[in-house]
């Protein structure tokens, strides 16, 4: 288990590593078929639409000791983004916000996810647009990852998805913003060299009390050209959902990449620490009860002694 | 920079944690609701929470893409939706997603067919895809193994009907049955008063039918069982003559009776007294009164 897992980090370190060496060196041909990459990348002036060009990359990132069920929602949402660049494990301390940005940094992203395990239950997930952008802390819960055989769905690995948010998003300031960051960072990059040209999936982001849900579907449609749909096809249109599931709750919303001045506080967020001491408290409630009850007795039990029974006595001779 | 900002904010959320324990315990014992859900929430927004409009509204413009950028860039499709969605109802509340994600992509697919795109996945493309087929062909065999449950449910909740069904022919049969007996006798019972009003007299000893010995087969021996008569009982069933008890001969003769039914009478008794090669090799009936007399004489 620990062999595979190492192998696989290694494996998405390695390329990093080449194109890093290229952009150093550009003009080596050993590694020609990455320089051709890093040009396209780096093509300032792409063929149409003008100058706008979308070159996000994500950092996907866990902390140690993180669940096994919440490091495969991670690696499902690897194999869902193209555009990200997985690295190993960061310890979740109190420097950990220096040691990710440094990370990103390294890796030439432009923005990140990272997920936090604490306590082995609770899952932070942190989306932030790296250099100076904003970072939004969310807690993750209903967690189901693409592995549950329920969702029989399946699509193209890295075909650009389609993203639908309901109408709910554009309420407040700082929906606003968690939309944006989530489509520039669930977006994959038009023309990316990993991306496939078809559209066969779609992903739902939907504000439902003050949850953001996200859900994963693939789309068949009955068809015969690839640009064209058959007459009524898209009324035959069915969604298999493929996955994974989770639900994000907002917690803070922070100025900075990893930290910086709090814009934005969930004020309805109670952090699920609190819960489970509430919970444990209100068991352990059950005997100190008990035993206020006891001593409730016992008082009033002394204020008021019974009478002397005057016929107690009656019969003892 | 991050790092002095990130530690900062920190030691302000324990502190504010520490304050809103306090705050929440009191409201918790106040209400004392909504424990068991494991997804909680305030009852009523905190008062000192941070929201910073502005500096929102500034960050969006920092990040956001400018204004003219194609939709094929952000393939974004919002969709209105009319009511509120019920959290707590899974159902409609996936029904809610689905619809979503459906309207989405239609709309996006009239997009994308209107920029003349090639969009769709030509059947003979293949590619990696995102689960793979081992994992795929798992999707499958439960899948299968689904469907083949619920047909064999189906055919014994079938199987159960038609016994059902069965039976209530059988009992259908069974009662015409009867009723036919029933009509038969009558009938016979009939033709027989009609013979005796027409003033046929000594029609009994006359007529062909009550007549047993006419097939002779008053010499052959009944095939009836003899009641309460054992089979090898050659005594012609004397050893049981009710009159022979003196005291008590009723009662008596029903004991017997019984006894008699139970254990046999008359007849061979060799061959019932014999060891067979099953009692031999038996322990069962081997020194069963002594060992329990055995326990009560320790006691």
């Amino acid at each position: 288990m620990g062999n595979k897992r190492k192998h696989i980090e290694t494996q998405v370190i390695e390329p990093a590593k080449k194109e890093e060496s290229a952009s150093e060196r550009p003009k080596r041909t050993l590694f020609g078929w990455k320089d051709k990459t890093e040009e396209k990348e780096t093509d300032p002036v792409p063929p149409h639409q003008g100058s706008f060009r979308n070159k996000e990359k994500v950092l996907v990132t866990c902390s140690r000791r993180i669940n096994f069920r919440y490091r495969h929602l991670m690696l499902n949402l690897v194999s869902l983004l193209p555009h990200c660049k997985k690295d190993s494990k960061v310890e979740s301390s109190s420097t950990k916000a220096a040691t990710l940005n440094e990370l990103v940094e390294l890796k030439n992203c432009s923005s990140a996810l990272f997920f936090e395990c604490r306590k082995h239950k609770d899952l932070y997930l942190w989306m932030a647009k790296c250099p100076s952008g904003p970072s939004v802390k969310f807690l993750v819960n209903a967690v189901h990852t693409m592995e549950e055989l329920k969702l029989t769905g399946n699509h193209l690995k890295g075909s650009r998805p389609l993203l639908t948010f309901s109408a709910n998003f554009d309420k407040d300031v700082h929906w606003k913003l968690m939309k944006e960051m989530i489509i520039q960072i669930f977006g994959t990059p038009k023309d990316h060299r990993k991306a496939k040209p078809f559209y066969d999936h779609v992903f739902v982001f939907s504000i439902v009390d003050d949850h953001i849900w996200f859900r994963n579907y693939q789309t068949s449609v009955p068809h015969n050209e690839t640009d064209k749909i058959a007459r009524g096809g898209l009324d035959k249109m069915t969604l298999v959902e493929v996955g994974p599931r989770f639900c994000l709750n907002p917690i803070k919303i922070f100025g900075g990449s990893f930290g910086g001045p709090t814009l934005y506080e969930n004020p309805f967020f109670v952090s699920p620490n609190q819960i489970r001491a509430l919970q444990k408290k209100k068991k352990a409630g059950k005997f100190a009860k008990k035993v206020k009850a006891k001593t409730r007795r016992k008082m009033h039990e002394q204020s008021n002694p019974l009478e002397p029974d005057e016929f107690a006595d009656m019969w003892k001779e | 920079m991050g790092v002095n900002n990130e530690e900062l904010t920190l030691s302000d959320e324990e502190l504010m944690t520490d304050d809103e324990m306090d705050d929440l315990d009191k409201e918790v014992s106040e209400s004392g609701s909504e424990l068991e859900d494991e997804d909680m929430k305030l009852p009523e927004p905190s008062k000192n929470a941070i929201f910073n409009r502005d500096g929102i509204a500034d960050k969006l413009q920092d990040i956001s893409w400018p204004e003219n950028v194609g939709w094929i860039h952000k393939l974004v499709i919002d969709f209105d939706q009319e009511q509120e969605v019920d959290v707590n109802d899974d159902l409609t509340r996936e029904l809610a997603f689905y619809t979503q994600a459906l309207e989405g992509t239609r709309q996006a697919y009239a997009e994308l067919e209107s920029m003349g795109i090639p969009f769709l996945r030509p059947p003979d493309y293949y590619a990696e895809m995102v689960k793979s087929d081992t994992h795929m062909e798992k999707v499958k065999g439960r899948l299968l193994a689904e469907k083949r449950s619920i047909e064999e449910a189906e055919e014994r909740r079938k199987a159960r009907e038609s016994k059902k069904l069965a039976k209530e022919v059988q009992l259908k049969k069974q009662k015409e049955r009867n009723a036919q007996k029933k009509t038969a006798i009558e009938t016979v019972k009939n033709w027989r008063k009609q013979r005796k009003q027409s003033g046929f007299a000594g029609g009994d000893k006359d007529g062909e039918l009550d007549m047993p010995f006419e097939d002779g087969k008053v010499f052959e021996r009944s095939n009836k069982k003899r009641p309460g008569v054992s089979p090898g009982d050659r005594s012609g069933g004397k050893g049981r003559q009710p009159w022979k008890g003196k005291n008590g001969p009723e009662k008596k003769k029903s004991k017997r009776e019984s006894r008699d039914s139970k254990f046999g009478f008359g007849g061979r008794k060799g061959l019932k007294k014999q060891n067979t090669a099953d009692s031999t090799d038996g322990f069962k009936r081997f020194n069963k009164g002594s060992a329990t007399g055995n326990n009560k004489r320790k006691r």
